[in-house]
C-alpha cells in the first residue's frame, strides 16, 4: 500500500462509533441514529438494479430479524417511482404523515426534497446512500416526533454512509466464498478495462498472448460473467479493480 | 398599501445553489466553517480521455493549476486518497505524496496546499471530487469536513438541475447508454437487438458512437469508462 497517508491524524468525524461485526451491531447503530433524530423506526435497503427497473431490497429494521409493516410497505409492489427517485438522487426525501408538522428547519430544507405523503402512514426521511463498489442502497427513518436541523442532517446522512458501507461489506463477506481471484487476474482485467488487447496485455506483463487469454478466461469463469466485456463491468462494479 | 420589499441579501445561506456564482459563494462558505483556505470541485473528464480532467469550481491560483496541470490532479483525485462520504478523513500531505512528481509536491507546498483532503462525491449519479487545502496541518476540522462533504454534494445537484450541467458530464444519448448498460450485463449485440428491438447493426452503431465519443480503443474500454464516471 501506499504510504502517503498519515495515520497518526486524529478524526473527528461523526462516525467514530467503531466497527460492526455483525448485523446486530449494525443494527444497533442504526437504533442510536434513529435515536438522535427523535425516529421511531428504521429499515434499511439494497437497491436491486435489474436493467431499468430498481427495487428495495430489505435488509433489516427496527424489528430485527423481523420485518415490519413500514419496511414491507417501502419494498412493496407500489412504491416504483419513490424507488427510482431514491435510487437517482443524492439529496434526503422526506415526507410528513398526516397531519404532522415539518420536522426539518428551514436550511435543512434547502438541501431536500419532499415527495408525496402517502408512503408510510407517518413521517419519514430516506437517506439515500452507495458505498465505494457502486452500490446503492436507502436508510430511512419514520416517526411523528422527528426533528433535524442542517447539521443533523448532514452528520446523519454521512453516518448513514458509513453505516451503509459497513452493511455492505458484511453482505459481501457472507458471498465470498467464491474463488479468489489472483493478481494477474485482476491485473489482466485491469488492463482490459484500459483498453488494452490480449496482445498488449502479454506484452505489457511479458507473458505468451495464451497465458493471458488464459487469465481472463479463468476470471470469466470466477466471476461468473458471460464474457470478458462482463468481467471487467462485474469486477469495476464489484470494486474489485478500480 | 403598497410595500417595497427590500432588497434580499444575496448571501442568504438559505438560498439553494444555482448558478457558478452561487456555487463559488457556498464553497467560500464551507471552506471557512471548515478552516480550508483552498477548494476545487473536479470531474474526471470522460470527453477528453484518460489523465484529463475538467474543472467545475475552484479558487486555486492560477500556477497552482498551471504546474500541477490537469495530469497532477488526475493523479490527486486517481491515487486511491480520496474519501468517500460518512469516512474517516484521511489528508494527503504534500510532502509526502509519492504518486506525484517532486516538482508537483513542491508546486504543492510553494502554493499553501500544506495538506489536503480529497472527498469523492456522488452528485445524482455524477461522480465529483472535492479539494479542500489548508496551509496549516490539522487545521481543517473533520467533522466540520463530514458535513461540507454532504453539502457539497446536495449543492452540486442542485447546480447541475438549474444549470443542466450534467448533460456535459454524460456525452451519450439515451439509446448509446442503454446499449452500453445490457453489454456491461454481458448481452452480446444480439441479444440487445433482441431487447431494444432494432437491428444488430443499429446497436453496433450506436456502441461504435459511444467508444468514439469516449475516445476509447474497443468496447471493453468504454464500457471501463461509462462505468467509472458513473454512466451506466
Amino acid at each position: 500500500m501506499l504510504s502517503l497517508v498519515s495515520s497518526s491524524q486524529p478524526s473527528a468525524t461523526s462516525n467514530d462509533e467503531g466497527e460492526a461485526r455483525s448485523l446486530i451491531d449494525a443494527v444497533s447503530m442504526c437504533r442510536n441514529i434513529a435515536g438522535r433524530i427523535g425516529a421511531e423506526s428504521f429499515s434499511l435497503f439494497f437497491t436491486a438494479v435489474h436493467g431499468e427497473a430498481r427495487r428495495l431490497v430489505p435488509v433489516f429494521d427496527e424489528t430485527f430479524p423481523g420485518v415490519s409493516p413500514v419496511t414491507r410497505r417501502l419494498s412493496g409492489p407500489d412504491t416504483t417511482d419513490f424507488v427510482r427517485l431514491v435510487s437517482t438522487t443524492t439529496c434526503p426525501l422526506w415526507w410528513r404523515g398526516n397531519g404532522a408538522p415539518t420536522f426539518l428547519d428551514a436550511q435543512a430544507r434547502v438541501w431536500t426534497r419532499e415527495v408525496a405523503p402517502s408512503l408510510t402512514k407517518q413521517s419519514g426521511i430516506a437517506f439515500p446512500v452507495a458505498n465505494d463498489r457502486r452500490r446503492l442502497g436507502a436508510i430511512i427513518f419514520t416517526g411523528n416526533e422527528m426533528k433535524l436541523d442542517e447539521e443533523l442532517l448532514c452528520d446523519t446522512h454521512a453516518e448513514c454512509f458509513d453505516l451503509f458501507a459497513q452493511v455492505a461489506k458484511l453482505r459481501e463477506q457472507e458471498c465470498n466464498a467464491q474463488r479468489p481471484m489472483s493478481k494477474r487476474e485482476l491485473e489482466c482485467l485491469r488492463l482490459t478495462a484500459n483498453g488494452l488487447t490480449s496482445d498488449e496485455i502479454a506484452t505489457a506483463l511479458g507473458l505468451s498472448v495464451h497465458t493471458a487469454n488464459q487469465y481472463l478466461t479463468n476470471s470469466t469463469q470466477k466471476l461468473n460473467a458471460m464474457n470478458r466485456i462482463h468481467a471487467v463491468a462485474k469486477a469495476l462494479r464489484s470494486g474489485m479493480i478500480a | 398599501m403598497a410595500y417595497a420589499a427590500p432588497i434580499v441579501e444575496t448571501q442568504d445561506a438559505n438560498a439553494p445553489v444555482t448558478s457558478r456564482t452561487g456555487l463559488a459563494r457556498f464553497m467560500r462558505r464551507i471552506c471557512a466553517e471548515m478552516g480550508a483556505q483552498r477548494y476545487m470541485l473536479v470531474q474526471p473528464s470522460v470527453e477528453r480521455g484518460p489523465k484529463s480532467v475538467s474543472i467545475i469550481t475552484s479558487n486555486w491560483v492560477f500556477d497552482a493549476l498551471e504546474d500541477l496541470g490537469s495530469e497532477g490532479i488526475a493523479r490527486i483525485i486517481e491515487s486511491g486518497v480520496a474519501v468517500s462520504a460518512g469516512a474517516r478523513a484521511r489528508p494527503l500531505l504534500a510532502a509526502s505524496a509519492t504518486f506525484l512528481t517532486a516538482e508537483e509536491r513542491r508546486a504543492l507546498r510553494d502554493h499553501g496546499h500544506i495538506e489536503t483532503h480529497c472527498r469523492r462525491l456522488v452528485a445524482d449519479g455524477v461522480n465529483v471530487y472535492a479539494l479542500f487545502s489548508s496551509e496549516t496541518p490539522g487545521a481543517i476540522s473533520g467533522a466540520a469536513l463530514s458535513r461540507a462533504h454532504m453539502k457539497c454534494g446536495y449543492a452540486l445537484v442542485q447546480f447541475f438541475a438549474a444549470t443542466g450541467g450534467r448533460a456535459s458530464a454524460d456525452p451519450l444519448s439515451e439509446r448509446e447508454r442503454e446499449c452500453l448498460m445490457w453489454v456491461s450485463e454481458g448481452k452480446t449485440t444480439d441479444e440487445v437487438a433482441l431487447i431494444l428491438g432494432v437491428s444488430s447493426n443499429t446497436v453496433n452503431s450506436y456502441i461504435a458512437h459511444a467508444i468514439q465519443k469516449f475516445g476509447a480503443s474497443n468496447r471493453a474500454m468504454a464500457i471501463a469508462t461509462a462505468i467509472r464516471s458513473g454512466i451506466i
